[in-house]
């Protein structure tokens, strides 16, 4: 039985070979001025997985462009911004994905990371798919607190762990 | 002027030149140099070193004094509101002349300040105001406060700035123009005096990294005696991002 449990969930848990991230947008808080904005900027272009970053000064977001094949940590994303002095109030990622089953608390993995869909309808994503990332620092506090209260329909959120994330498909 | 509520970005490095000219009632020239250090430590912490050089004291120009002065943001941003609070202190030395009922720990006295400071932000608009109290301690070593006069105030200050230029922000290197308006006053705990102050100002902000504010302030009213109200303010700052790992 146990083993069957196991082999059930590892169905669940799909890895896709041909699935990447291309690019981010990521929205900032505190962000009031044009100097913040070129030390996030300054930041983010620091990361080595980045290729390009594309402020949008009028909304204090930033689009980052990330080198193909290469591994993205999300989590430098994070660390960046909040090395500068600010935080990330929306983060969503542009995935490239292969018929990918989409249902709250299934998930794929990525270059070792799971990501874990929530908050979304049942579906199959393909092709570029924009997914917002719901954990804690990743969107802001009253979002979370939100979330949090919902714990019990999703058992693995609320952690703090950078190799799984949880998604939303948008 | 007053510092914003925000703070500069986390682990960068400023410097800082205040130059202020205040004209004396007799039409001499009050002539202040401020340069100033600057430090980012975190997103919660700033901190500021300063040096008050001025002319006023026989022989030229003088280092009468220096100050530290700390910020510390604790108000949370969310993705539409932009509400910040931050409370701050500064503890000055100063050794000049004690020569007016005016407390100013900025070149002047020897003492402290601790106040807080709001800023809310709506599209281009920023609204500030800020509440402190200020005390004067003795000007050592030769110059004590005098026992006669209040030695603390409350300081209170109202200010809007708006961002003229560009309309819209295409690159970092655009030059930014902001027009401000501030109203600084002060009451003396000891004898109720008080003075009002309105300073215009315009702002340039250059490749996003360097400042230039320039700034006139004029008194209001005064019940107070002050040396020299009136003036021209100059302040140049350029800052240099991820100066600290």
């Amino acid at each position: 039985m146990k083993k069957l449990l196991t082999i059930a969930l590892l169905l669940c848990i799909t890895t896709i070979a041909n699935s990447q991230i291309i690019r981010a947008e990521l929205t900032a808080t505190g962000l009031t001025c044009s100097m913040c904005s070129k030390a996030t900027y300054n930041q983010l272009i620091s990361i080595p997985e980045v290729e390009k970053v594309e402020p949008d000064l009028n909304n204090t977001t930033f689009i980052i462009h990330f080198k193909s094949n290469t591994p993205v940590t999300i989590s430098n994303l994070k660390k960046k911004v909040e090395d500068a002095g600010f935080a990330v109030g929306e983060l969503i990622v542009l995935f490239k994905l292969d018929n990918q089953f989409a249902e709250n608390n299934t998930s794929f993995v990525l270059d070792n990371i799971t990501y874990k869909f929530m908050d979304t309808k049942s579906n199959t994503l393909n092709g570029e798919v924009k997914l917002k990332i719901l954990d804690k620092g990743y969107i802001v506090d009253k979002e979370y607190k939100k979330l949090a209260n919902m714990s019990n329909q999703y058992p693995s959120y609320g952690g703090n762990n950078n190799n799984i994330y949880h998604i939303k498909a948008l | 002027m007053t510092e914003p509520a925000s703070n500069m970005p986390a682990k960068s490095f400023g410097i800082r030149n205040m130059n202020a000219l205040m004209f004396e009632a007799d039409g001499k020239l009050n002539y202040h140099n401020m340069p100033e250090l600057m430090w980012g430590i975190n997103k919660k912490w700033m901190v500021h070193v300063q040096g008050f050089i001025s002319n006023r004291q026989e022989g030229g120009f003088e280092t009468e004094g220096g100050s530290l002065y700390a910020k510390y943001r604790f108000f949370k941003d969310d993705l539409k509101s932009h509400f910040r609070m931050a409370l701050y202190g500064r503890y000055s030395l100063n050794k000049a002349d004690i020569h007016q009922q005016e407390i100013e720990t900025m070149g002047h006295n020897t003492g402290y300040e601790a106040g807080f400071i709001a800023t809310q932000l709506l599209h281009k608009v920023a609204i500030s105001s800020s509440l402190s109290y200020e005390k004067a301690l003795d000007n050592k070593p030769n110059y004590k406060f005098p026992i006669t006069e209040s030695n603390s105030a409350l300081n209170y200050t109202l200010s809007v700035g708006k961002l003229m230029l560009p309309k819209v922000y295409t690159s970092y290197k655009q030059v930014n123009v902001n027009l401000m308006l501030e109203l600084l006053g002060q009451r003396l705990n000891g004898n109720k005096k008080s003075y009002l102050d309105i300073a215009p100002s315009v702002q340039f902000i250059i490749n996003s990294q360097a400042r230039i504010d320039l700034a006139y302030r004029q008194e209001l009213y005064s019940s107070m005696i002050r040396t020299a109200p009136n003036g021209v303010i100059l302040k140049f700052e350029y800052t240099f991002f991820n100066a600290f790992k």
